[in-house]
C-alpha cells in the first residue's frame, strides 16, 4: 500500500508541474525551456522555511509567491524576445538558477537541502493534498480554456500582431501566463520537496525541463487531459519497469524526437484525428 | 599580467567555442533552425579522435579522420531529420532536435560507458614560454592555430569558390538562388558537412586539452553555443565569431572575479539574457 | 472639429533613409478617403505610423481630438482606430465567426481579470455572423482560414475591423491581389460602408477603383505630400500627372 501511496503522489506532483506549463506554453503558446527554475524555486522556498518552522500549509502559498516573482522576471523578458530567441532565454534561466544556487552555501550549495520536515499530514494525507492540488488545476485549466482568456490566449499564441489590432494588450496576457503558470509550478515545488524530503541543484536542471516539456508534448501541447495522462504515464514508468530505468533519458529524449517527427500534436493530436476519421467513414 | 594571461586563455576558449558555433550558425542562417543536435556531432568527432589516434598513434590522422566522418554523419542528420520536417513551425525542429541530442549522450553512456576514454599517450601535452613567465600547452597552441586555419578556409571558400558563392546566394534568398539555377539540396548537404567537421574539429581539441572524453561533454558547450549565435544575431557568421571570442574571454575573466557568485557555465547566459533585454536581436542581429 | 484622423507633420526615418517626411492629413468624420502613391512612397510607412508599428521621429497623430503619438497599438485600437490588413494574416485554428466574435468582445478582453471571468461567447458569434453577412461572406462563417481564397479572407479583415465599431477604418491594399471583378466588388462593398456613415482611410494602388469609389484623394509622393481633394481636381493636377508617368510635365 505504501508503494503505491508514494507513486499516486508522485504522479500528482507531475501532472501538476506539467499543466503548469501546459498553461504558459500550450494556452499561451511562450515556448518555455526553462520550467524547472520554477519547480526549484518553489522546492528550496518551500524546504527553507519548513525547516525554519514554517508550518507546511503556509510554505505554499510562499513558494508560488516566490517562483511567480522569477516568473514575471522572465514573462517580461519574453515581451523582448520572441520564439527562438525566447526559447534560448529560458534555458538561459534555467542554468542561471542553477548557477546561482549550486553557489549559495545557505541554500545547501551543491549537496542541496536535507531532512526537509514531515507535513503532519502523514502519508495518506498529503497523497490526497496532492491528487486534490492537481484535480482543481485541471479544473481550473479547463475552465480558462471556456473563459475569454483562454480565447484571448489562443489569439496570442496563433499571431501575436493581429491580436494587438483587435485591442488586445498583449503583454499583459502573457504576463499573466507566467504568473499563473510559474506560481503553480512553485505550489508543485513545494509540494515535490516535501514528497522526497530532500532535493539538490540536479533535480532541476535542463534535463527536468526537457522531461517536463517532454510530457506537455506528448500529451499534446494545449490540451489538459492530454497532458495530464502523460505526465501522470511518464512520471512513474520508470518506477514501473525498473528495468527502463537506466534507459529512462534515452526513451524520454526518443518519445520527443519520435513525436515530433511523426505527431507534433501528441496523443490528443492522434485521437483527435482518429475520431474525425471514424466519423469521416461512418455513412 | 595577469590579465593577459587570462586574455589569451579567453582567446584559446573562443576558437574552440567558435568552432563549434559556426557549425549551428551556418545552419540557422540557412533553415532557420536551432541545431541543438549539433553538440552529438562535436561529441562523436571527441570519440573518433581518441579512438583513431589510440588505433594508429597519429593525431593527423585522426582529426581528418574525424571531420570527414562526422561532416557526413552531418549530412545524414540533416536527411533523416530536419528535411521531413521543414514546413512545420519552427520550434518542432527545436524539440525534436533537442530530443536527439539527449538520446545521443544516453547512446554514448550505452556504448562507450559512463566514465569515458582517454588518449592512450596523451599527444602535444607539453607547454612552451610564450612570454615571461606564462606558458602555454602545445595543444592550446594547436586550438588556436587550427581554428584560424579552419575559419580562414571557410572564409575563401565562401567567397572564392563558386560552390562557395552559391551558399552565400542560398542563405540571403533562396529563391532568387533557386532561379539561378543553385542546387538548394546540394548547398544544404555542404553546409551540414561543413558545420559539423569544424565541431568535430573542436571535439577533437577538446579532447585533447582535457585528455578525456565522456558522453555529456557536449551539454555545456551545445547551450553555450546557443548563447553564442543567439547574442551575435542568430544567422550572423561575423557575429557569432565576435561573440564566441568575448564570451571566452568574458569567461576567463568572470570565473576569476564572479566564481563566488555564479558558476563558470551561468556566465555565458547570464551575459546573454543581460545582452538580449539590450539589444532583442543580438549584438550583430538586424532589428525586426 | 469633425476630423477623426488628424496627422500633423509626421516625419519617419529608417537609417540613413527618410521614408516619410513632413506630412500632414485630415480625415473628417463620415468622409471615404483614397490614399494613393506611387511605388516607394511611404504609404505604408505613413499608414504605420498612424496605427503605431513604426514611431515617427516628429509630429503628431491624433483620433478624435486624443493625441495618440506614443500610444502603443492596442491602445489605438480601442480608442477607435481600426486596421483591415494588406497581408492577410486570419487567426489559423480558429472560425471565420470566432476570428471575428474575438474583435467583437473588445469589452470582454479588456484586462486579464475580466476576461477570466467571462465564459459567454453567444452575443459576439452572433454579431460576427452578422458582419460576415454584411461582408458577403456569411457562407463561410463556420469555416477555418486555410482553404478559403484571398477574396474570402480579405472580406474577413474588414470583418473583423468592423467588429470593433472603430471611429476610423483604416483599408490597406484591401484590392491587392484579387481580379477584376472581385476587386470591383470588394470596393462597392467599401462604398456602402462609407454611405452608412463609417469614416474610411482607404490606402490602395488600383487607381481605378479608387477613382470610382472615393470622393476625396490624398497623393504622396516620394514621403512627401503631392495633393489633396476633390477626385476630379487632384488627378488633374500636373504634379500628380508627373509622379505617376514621370518624365517631363
Amino acid at each position: 500500500m505504501a508503494y503505491e501511496i508514494t507513486l499516486l503522489t508522485t504522479m500528482a506532483i507531475s501532472v501538476l508541474f506539467a499543466l503548469s506549463l501546459n498553461f504558459i506554453t500550450g494556452f499561451c503558446g511562450q515556448i518555455s525551456l526553462g520550467h524547472a527554475a520554477f519547480l526549484g524555486t518553489g522546492a528550496y522556498t518551500g524546504a527553507m522555511l519548513a525547516k525554519a518552522g514554517v508550518p507546511f500549509l503556509l510554505t505554499l502559498p510562499a513558494a508560488a509567491a516566490m517562483a511567480a516573482t522569477l516568473g514575471v522576471l522572465v514573462g517580461l523578458a519574453s515581451l523582448r524576445v520572441r520564439h527562438d530567441f525566447l526559447a534560448i532565454t529560458t534555458m538561459g534561466v534555467g542554468f542561471l538558477f542553477l548557477g546561482l544556487v549550486r553557489q549559495q552555501d545557505f541554500l545547501g550549495g551543491e549537496l542541496g537541502i536535507a531532512g526537509i520536515p514531515a507535513t503532519g499530514l502523514g502519508k495518506i494525507g498529503f497523497m490526497a493534498l496532492c491528487i486534490a492540488l492537481a484535480a482543481a488545476f485541471v479544473a481550473f485549466s479547463l475552465y480558462v480554456r471556456r473563459t475569454w482568456m483562454g480565447y484571448v490566449f489562443e489569439s496570442i499564441a496563433d499571431n501575436e500582431d493581429v491580436s494587438r489590432v483587435l485591442g488586445i494588450d498583449v503583454a499583459r496576457y502573457k504576463l499573466a501566463a507566467f504568473i499563473i503558470g510559474t506560481a503553480v509550478a512553485g505550489v508543485s515545488g513545494a509540494l515535490y520537496a516535501h514528497h522526497f524530503r530532500f532535493i539538490g541543484p540536479d533535480s532541476f536542471g535542463f534535463v527536468e525541463s526537457i522531461s517536463v516539456l517532454a510530457m506537455v508534448i506528448v500529451g499534446g501541447i494545449g490540451s489538459v487531459w492530454g497532458v495530464a495522462a502523460a505526465a501522470a504515464v511518464l512520471s512513474v514508468l520508470p518506477l514501473w519497469f525498473q528495468v527502463i530505468d537506466d534507459y529512462k533519458l534515452l526513451l524520454y529524449s526518443a518519445l520527443l524526437f519520435g513525436m515530433m517527427r511523426f505527431a507534433p500534436d501528441g496523443v490528443a493530436g492522434l485521437l483527435r484525428n482518429l475520431l474525425r476519421r471514424r466519423k469521416a467513414v461512418t455513412p | 599580467m595577469l590579465y593577459l594571461e587570462l586574455f589569451i586563455q579567453g582567446i584559446v576558449q573562443g576558437s574552440i567555442y567558435a568552432l563549434i558555433a559556426l557549425g549551428l550558425t551556418l545552419v540557422y542562417g540557412l533553415l532557420r533552425i536551432l541545431h541543438v543536435a549539433h553538440a552529438a556531432l562535436f561529441t562523436l568527432g571527441g570519440y573518433l579522435g581518441v579512438i583513431v589516434t589510440n588505433a594508429t598513434g597519429s593525431l593527423a590522422f585522426a582529426v581528418v579522420v574525424a571531420m570527414v566522418v562526422v561532416g557526413l554523419a552531418g549530412m545524414g542528420l540533416y536527411k533523416l531529420a530536419y528535411e521531413p520536417l521543414l514546413d512545420r513551425p519552427p520550434y518542432i525542429a527545436l524539440i525534436a532536435s533537442i530530443g536527439l541530442f539527449i538520446a545521443s549522450e544516453e547512446i554514448f553512456r550505452l556504448i562507450f560507458g559512463p566514465y569515458g576514454l582517454s588518449y592512450a599517450e596523451a599527444p602535444l601535452q607539453g607547454q612552451f614560454e610564450l612570454f615571461a613567465g606564462f606558458f602555454l600547452k602545445h595543444g592550446e597552441a594547436l586550438a588556436i592555430v587550427l581554428s584560424v586555419v579552419l575559419l580562414s578556409g571557410l572564409a575563401w571558400l565562401s567567397t572564392r569558390t563558386r560552390t562557395g558563392i552559391a551558399w552565400r546566394a542560398t542563405v540571403s534568398d533562396p529563391e532568387m538562388a533557386e532561379a539561378f539555377g543553385v542546387d538548394i539540396q546540394k548547398v544544404r548537404y555542404l553546409n551540414f558537412f561543413i558545420g559539423s567537421a569544424l565541431a568535430a574539429a573542436a571535439g577533437v581539441l577538446v579532447a585533447l586539452l582535457n585528455n578525456l572524453v565522456e558522453p555529456t561533454m557536449g551539454s555545456v558547450p551545445s547551450y553555450k553555443a546557443l548563447a553564442i549565435i543567439v547574442l551575435g544575431g542568430l544567422g550572423s557568421i561575423r557575429g557569432t565569431l565576435l561573440a564566441a571570442m568575448a564570451l571566452g574571454v568574458i569567461e576567463a575573466f568572470g570565473t576569476i572575479y564572479l566564481g563566488h557568485l555564479l558558476d563558470r557555465d551561468a556566465i555565458a547566459f547570464a551575459f546573454l539574457i543581460l545582452v538580449l533585454m539590450l539589444r532583442p536581436q543580438g549584438l550583430l542581429g538586424k532589428a525586426s | 472639429m469633425s476630423a477623426v484622423l488628424e496627422v500633423r507633420d509626421i516625419t519617419v526615418r529608417f537609417g540613413g533613409v527618410t521614408a516619410v517626411e513632413g506630412v500632414s492629413l485630415k480625415v473628417e468624420s463620415g468622409a471615404l478617403v483614397g490614399f494613393i502613391g506611387p511605388n516607394g512612397a511611404g504609404k505604408t510607412t505613413l499608414m504605420r505610423a498612424i496605427t503605431g508599428t513604426v514611431t515617427p521621429q516628429n509630429g503628431q497623430v491624433h483620433l478624435s481630438g486624443r493625441e495618440i503619438t506614443a500610444w502603443p497599438v492596442h491602445r489605438r485600437i480601442r480608442a477607435g482606430l481600426a486596421l483591415a490588413q494588406q497581408i492577410v494574416q486570419p487567426l489559423k485554428a480558429m472560425t471565420l465567426a470566432e476570428n471575428v466574435a474575438l474583435a467583437a468582445g473588445a469589452r470582454k478582453t479588456r484586462n486579464p481579470l475580466k476576461a477570466l471571468l467571462q465564459t459567454n461567447r453567444m452575443p459576439e458569434l452572433a454579431r460576427a455572423r452578422e458582419l460576415l453577412a454584411l461582408v458577403g461572406i456569411g457562407d463561410a462563417a463556420e469555416a477555418r482560414p486555410g482553404t478559403l481564397p484571398l477574396g474570402y479572407l480579405k472580406r474577413l479583415e474588414v470583418a473583423r475591423a468592423l467588429a470593433l465599431r472603430p471611429k476610423l477604418l483604416l483599408l490597406d491594399e484591401p484590392l491587392a491581389g484579387l481580379n477584376q471583378s472581385e476587386a470591383q466588388a470588394l470596393a462597392d462593398l467599401i462604398r456602402k460602408l462609407a454611405d452608412a456613415g463609417q469614416t474610411i482611410l482607404l490606402i490602395e494602388h488600383n487607381l481605378r477603383e479608387v477613382l470610382r469609389i472615393c470622393p476625396t484623394i490624398y497623393v504622396q509622393d516620394n514621403g512627401r505630400p503631392l495633393a489633396f481633394g476633390a477626385a476630379q481636381e487632384v488627378m488633374a493636377d500636373p504634379k500628380v500627372r508627373q509622379a505617376y508617368l514621370g518624365g517631363q510635365a
